[in-house]
């Protein structure tokens, strides 16, 4: 493989602006959820104030190479997201590497990073990791499913499987966009939205209250520091996947700006609006609306 | 050349002399009957040997006259070779039973020799009056026989034997004397050419004639008697009767039925086909081993009187296939008798105590196998050319009915055998051993063997057969008492030159041969390399597992569909002794056998169709057939799908993989499956451009696709690590299914891609569990956890299986994945598709489960000082490894052969290749590429972590931060038992056992009905009596209308 620095740089740069703007989106909406909540909230800046905290914390305890380990899968899974998925249209120096795989590898590759802190995780040794490791695969499972039918929608709808071609071939007027064109995959994948950011009633992996915080229990410091740099990153990306998908991406910047936190923001709303579901619940609702909207998408291109 | 008719010469001559033995001199009146047996054996078989290499039938006129005015006697070929056989069982039988008969008296003695020497002159008679005298000679005798034990069951049995032969010969000489009425004869020849059909009231007396002799085969229902004699008599003498008697009366019934016409073949055959279903359909029942063997002797003997019934349809083949059927059951059946009377234990459960004397077991199984018609036994090539001939003149329902039968022979005669490998013999006595009890069981075992061999010689399609590996397979039987290293080692060796010398050229010549060759080959030496780690002997290991790759090579250099079959059925012999090895493996190796015997007869009558369509057994035929397409794809493809444990014929695939040992589970899974995978490809290349199998095609899909779901499904609920490996299995399966039935290139790319994959990295994970199993004792996940510690190299190599297996870039799996979505979109096989797409995703479920409940978590105390896995199982996990990395970095190095290979099916729609970067008709994929970013990206983040944390302070796993509480313990607080409770009760009612069910209840059914149907015999001579009656007065109303 050849190395092309101005391709390394740029796709640097853009690692550098995406994390950035996952944070503050990340503080934007967890100051909106609590102005809902009649709460203050956080200050704006606190996602970075969190940052340099656990990075700069020196006593640190690991529980083993696969503790250790965990968060390093999980940070390649969301900065692997980053990199394969194309970010600007329109310029050669956004696309970063998509060339090397299309939605396929988007779709499994989220799954890099799960896998990898699962069992992270689960060298913790820590009960409420286990229990929030497997709360967070079963209802990731069902997630996929009405995801992968409304892909597979897209799919046959523009007869190919690469993002920068599906972003392309809505160009020209938002009437272009997937979301007009095939409203019903559209519908489908945002459902399964909520699920992946997951957010309320989609949250009881983390489960903020009975279970501590799920799977990172027993993170701390530079470990949980590179979690949260994870989160950040990976909001972004997921919602820039959804653009691409089904908003006709975006050719700038500022396009990108506005639609990211468009689609993020519409899981925060469902979010302070529904409360938790239990785990057989988020499982099967999954398989009831979305699920058919999923098929009814397919069924429309059969 | 001496006359035959010094057989009854020297017969009756050394009986009326032993009367004048002196009664104490036992020693001289049985050596004396032996001798005479002995003299009668070698004039028939000089005669045979004579007949055999040319010489001329001759025909014997007692008292100077020809006939009608005498008695003539015949020796021809058949006669030659049936007094042989009938000779040799009696001198075998004769010194089995020396003790009994010595015991008895010398009275029993001669009534043995005269009972061998009537048996000699019914089969060569050709006078109807003679017959009658000396079957009544042999009547006589036979009761006295019954007695010899004297309990009361043998009484009762000799006295019921009595009332039915009475009816029978009774009916027998009315029938002769209406005959001699009407056409002035008694000459059997002389009777047929008088064409008593024709005649007035001419059919009432062959009714008479032919009816009785039916009745003597003991047709079910009219059989009770026969069933109390096989069971009360002495085992020695139920062998003569099943051997040599029924031998006699068969053949009898044979030279006789030329008096008859057509309808009366047709009677026969209906009359032995409901033999041959009831009696075996009775035998499920039966628990008692001499009864049970009188079930399966009057079902083989049904068996061969339907195919007397054939013959107008069979002609000259009917030899072959009644001789091959009546010379396995004669071998088969004395052995079992005489066995029987070994073990002197009547439940069949109690035939355990055969592992004592492990011969013994041996024969046991030989026995069986040849009754069932495994190969190489004759009855296999009998049953075979049965079926094909069936086929070949569209006699459906007689196929279905012999197959269903055979079907039922199988059920008991496996669960006998599984008894006898697997139940406790600790608290059964001792065997005694006499050498006279144990030279004829032997003699006949090799027999059989030898009569197999021969009898392949006949078949010109077999001609090409390679004896090589089953002589290897010999050499390892007869080294099975060297220790294990050195039998690995050869069996490695052997492995390896075999492979040597078929690799090469196939990978010239035929890429799809040499790619299964491969997995079977390679696999097959990485497995049996694990085989290292154990210690002893490991007693009858090495033969039954060569003999699974000896059937798996011979499948893959199959030419014919004989050839295919031979192997096809070596290989689930070979496979079933290997996983009934596991400890609990008893139930779930009768399973995995009643699947694959329902399968095999599924394939045979399969190729019984095409032959019949076609006219040629050439594997390349498929191709050509053109009617009945829908039936034939059905049933291959179903007996191809017993071996993939294709959802609904699943049910065996779990508790055998999971059970059996820990380097037999990745044979039967990794590498046996694939045999069902290649069978499935050579079908559908084959016949998959029809109309109608494309079809088929489609419900295969949704099957492979369903499989593929409740196979993942059920693995996320299980808490045995192997179980869930197998239940990994079925599901992966299931993809391969779905990639093959789309029939196009993506489809089959996507099938042979995870073929190989599935193969790597199955392996690799039961090769490993398996390893951790033997290291732990236990298959219970939630019984281990955090063995990370002591276990780096298992955690290791499973943590890379998962990977792999799970489809995560950017290992292998990924390039499954990306096919399936590839594939599926350009076929329009969308909902399918999602459904398998789905399932992958699920797969997440149990491989979290499996390496975190086994190596993470927290640690069991009793565990804490266990070793890592046994070297001899890391070393092929290793290599296996590195054939994973190689396929994840170099994907193109596997696939683009393999396009090439299927574009000479599919051509259309294949991938673009550019360097690493495959385009499809959809997307592209780099899978060079993205191992280099994943990798660079991955090393960078971990430097910059351990910078970060490296004076991290590394603490045990137990201690861990807590709320409001402190955990107590921690093997309480590894969290791994129902760890998807939540998903269960979500999605678990789609894995509710509903196929089980439907199994056990069937299973439940036909045992009832066999309960039910078997009160008919109540025990009741005056009864079994009626029923003979009975049987007679309906035949006759059938007759009529």
């Amino acid at each position: 493989m050849d190395f092309d620095f101005e391709k390394i740089g740029f796709t640097l740069l853009g690692l550098f602006i995406v994390l950035n703007w996952g944070l503050l989106m990340g503080a934007a909406m967890r100051k909106l959820g609590a102005r809902v909540g009649r709460r203050y909230g956080i200050p704006w800046f606190q996602p970075w104030i969190n940052l340099f905290k656990n990075y700069a914390i020196r006593s640190t305890l690991s529980h083993g190479i696969m503790f250790y380990l965990g968060p390093v899968f999980r940070l390649s899974g969301g900065i692997g997201l980053f990199l394969f998925m194309p970010m600007i249209i329109g310029s050669q120096l956004w696309l970063n590497y998509s060339f090397q795989g299309d939605l396929v590898l988007i779709m499994y590759f989220q799954f890099f990073g799960m896998l990898g802190m699962a069992l992270g995780a689960g060298e913790s040794g820590h009960p409420y990791s286990a229990i929030g490791i497997s709360r967070g695969l079963s209802q990731f499972t069902t997630i996929e499913l009405p995801l992968t039918l409304a892909i597979i929608s897209i799919a046959v709808q523009y007869n190919t499987l690469s993002i920068i071609d599906i972003v392309q071939a809505q160009q020209g007027g938002f009437m272009n966009w997937t979301v007009f064109t095939n409203p019903v995959a559209t519908v489908a994948a945002m459902l399964s939205l909520l699920g992946v950011l997951s957010h309320s009633p989609f949250n009881l992996v983390n489960a903020p209250n009975e279970n501590p915080i799920g799977p990172p229990t027993e993170y701390h410091g530079s470990f949980l520091g590179v979690l949260q740099t994870n989160r950040a990153i990976l909001h972004v990306v997921e919602a820039a996947l959804f653009m691409n998908l089904f908003f006709g991406g975006a050719t700038n910047w500022f396009e990108f700006f506005m639609k990211t936190f468009l689609i993020y923001f519409w899981s925060v709303f469902v979010g302070v609006v529904f409360p938790r579901y239990r785990i057989e619940q988020s499982v099967s609702w999954f398989l009831k609306v979305p699920l058919v909207l999923g098929v009814l998408a397919v069924i429309l291109y059969m | 050349m001496i006359s035959p008719i010094h057989i009854i010469s020297i017969g009756l001559g050394v009986s009326f002399a032993l009367g004048f033995v002196n009664e104490k001199a036992k020693n001289l009146a049985a050596t004396s009957m032996l001798v005479a047996i002995g003299l009668m054996g070698t004039i028939s078989a000089a005669w045979l040997t004579a007949l055999v290499q040319g010489a001329e039938t001759i025909q014997i006129f007692t008292a100077g006259f020809k006939p009608p005015y005498s008695i003539n006697l015949m020796m021809g070929l058949h006669e030659a070779f049936l007094s042989t056989l009938i000779n040799l069982a009696g001198l075998l039988g004769g010194l089995y039973l020396l003790q009994s008969l010595k015991k008895a008296g010398n009275h029993s003695i001669m009534v043995f020799l005269v009972f061998i020497m009537g048996l000699n002159v019914i089969i060569m008679t050709r006078d109807a009056f003679n017959l009658f005298v000396f079957m009544e000679v042999v009547s006589i005798a036979t009761a006295g026989l019954i007695i010899l034990t004297e309990t009361g069951k043998s009484i009762q049995a000799g006295f019921k034997y009595m009332l039915a032969s009475g009816i029978i010969s009774g009916m027998l000489l009315l029938g002769i004397v209406f005959a001699y009425y009407y056409s002035g004869t008694l000459n059997i020849d002389g009777l047929a050419t008088a064409n008593l059909t024709a005649m007035k009231s001419g059919s009432v007396a062959i009714l008479m004639i032919l009816i009785s002799l039916v009745l003597e085969l003991k047709p079910f229902p009219a059989n009770g008697w026969a069933l109390d004699v096989y069971e009360a008599s002495n085992p020695g003498i139920s062998a003569m009767l099943s051997a040599a008697s029924a031998t006699a009366l068969y053949f009898v019934l044979s030279k006789i039925m030329v008096i008859a016409n057509e309808n009366w073949y047709y009677i026969i055959s209906v009359a032995g086909m409901l033999t041959f279903v009831g009696s075996n359909l009775l035998g499920i029942k039966q628990d008692k081993a001499q009864r049970l063997l009188g079930y399966s002797s009057v079902g083989q003997m049904g068996l061969l009187m339907a195919i007397l019934g054939l013959k107008p349809m069979l002609g000259d083949k009917l030899e072959f296939i009644a001789g091959t059927i009546l010379l396995s059951h004669y071998l088969a059946k004395a052995g079992l008798f005489w066995l029987a009377g070994i073990i002197e234990n009547e439940n069949i459960k109690d035939w355990a105590v055969l592992r004592r004397k492990p011969i013994l077991l041996v024969l046991f199984g030989t026995f069986l196998f040849a009754l069932i018609g495994f190969p190489p036994f004759p009855s296999f090539y009998g049953k075979w050319e049965l079926i094909m001939q069936l086929s070949a003149h569209q006699h459906y329902y007689i196929l279905a009915l012999v197959l269903l039968g055979s079907f039922f022979e199988g059920i008991y005669l496996f669960q006998w055998l599984g008894y006898a490998i697997k139940m406790d013999f600790s608290t059964l006595p001792e065997i005694k051993l006499n050498w006279n009890k144990i030279i004829p069981p032997v003699l006949f075992g090799v027999l059989v063997y030898v009569a197999g061999y021969y009898t392949s010689t006949l078949l010109p399609e077999l001609s090409a057969l390679n004896y090589i590996p089953l002589l290897f397979i010999v050499i390892l039987y007869f080294i099975d008492a060297l220790p294990i290293y050195i039998k690995n080692t050869v069996a490695i060796l052997g492995m390896t030159i075999y492979g040597y010398q078929i690799l090469p050229p196939l990978y010239e010549n035929d890429m799809l041969r040499f790619i299964f060759a491969s997995i079977f080959i390679v696999g097959g030496i990485l497995t049996l390399i694990a085989g290292y780690a154990y210690k002893g002997k490991r007693e009858g290991f090495y033969p039954v597992a060569l003999l699974m790759y000896a059937g798996l090579a011979y499948i893959i250099q199959a030419s014919n569909s004989l050839e295919f079959f031979f192997g096809w059925e070596l290989m689930t012999a070979g496979s079933y002794f290997l996983i009934i090895r596991g400890k609990k493996s008893m139930p779930h190796g009768l399973s995995y056998m009643l699947f694959s015997i329902a399968g095999a007869y599924a394939l045979l009558a399969g190729f019984g169709l095409i032959y019949a369509g076609t006219g040629t057994l050439a594997l390349g035929s498929l191709a050509s057939v053109t009617t009945n397409i829908t039936v034939i794809f059905s049933l291959l493809a179903i007996g191809f799908m017993t071996k993939t444990a294709s959802l609904g014929l699943h049910i065996w695939l779990p508790g055998a993989h999971a059970e059996a040992e820990s380097d037999v589970s990745p044979m039967v899974s990794a590498i046996l499956l694939k045999a069902g995978v290649f069978g499935l490809i050579l079908l559908i290349v084959n016949m998959g451009h029809n109309a109608e199998a494309a079809n088929i095609g489609y419900i295969l899909g949704w099957l492979g696709a369903l499989t593929a779901l409740v196979g993942n499904l059920a693995a996320a609920f299980q808490e045995d690590a192997k179980r869930l490996l197998a239940y990994s299995s079925i599901a992966q399966l299931g993809y391969i299914l779905f990639g093959l039935a789309m029939m196009s290139h993506l489809g089959f790319l996507t099938a042979m891609y995870y073929s190989i994959n599935h193969f790597l990295y199955k392996a690799i994970l039961f090769l490993t569990i398996g390893a951790v199993v033997m290291r732990v004792g236990t298959h219970m996940m939630y019984k281990m956890g955090g063995l990370i510690k002591n276990m780096p190299m298992a955690f290791i190599a499973v943590l890379i299986g998962i990977i792999a297996l799970s489809g995560v870039p950017p290992l292998s799996g990924f390039g499954g994945k990306w096919l399936i979505y590839n594939a599926v979109l350009a076929n329009g096989w969308y909902l399918q598709g999602a459904i398998v797409m789905f399932s992958g995703i699920i797969a997440f479920l149990y491989l979290f489960k499996l390496i975190y409940s086994i190596f993470l978590g927290q640690m069991k105390d009793n565990l804490r000082h266990v070793k890592d896995i046994s070297i001899w199982f890391a070393i092929p996990v290793y290599i296996l490894i590195i054939g994973i990395m190689i396929i994840s970095a170099k994907p193109e190095w596997v696939l683009q052969p393999l396009g090439a290979m299927i574009s000479q099916w599919y051509p259309d729609a294949a991938l673009a290749w550019d360097g690493g970067l495959a385009t499809g008709p959809y997307g592209y994929w780099n899978g060079n590429g993205i191992m280099i970013t994943v990798g660079i990206m991955f090393a960078l983040l971990a430097t910059w972590l351990w910078m970060m944390s490296r004076k991290a302070i590394q603490v045990k796993q137990f201690n861990i931060v807590y709320s409001a509480e402190a955990p107590q313990r921690p093997e309480t607080t590894h969290i791994s038992y129902n760890i998807f409770a939540g998903y269960q009760k979500a999605l678990g009612w789609i894995v509710a056992p509903k196929i089980t069910e439907f199994w056990d209840s069937m299973t439940e059914w036909s045992h009832s009905l066999a309960h039910y149907v078997r009160q008919i015999y109540t025990g009741n001579g005056q009864l079994y009596a009626t029923y003979v009656l009975a049987y007679i007065v309906a035949v006759y109303f059938i007759m009529i209308f």
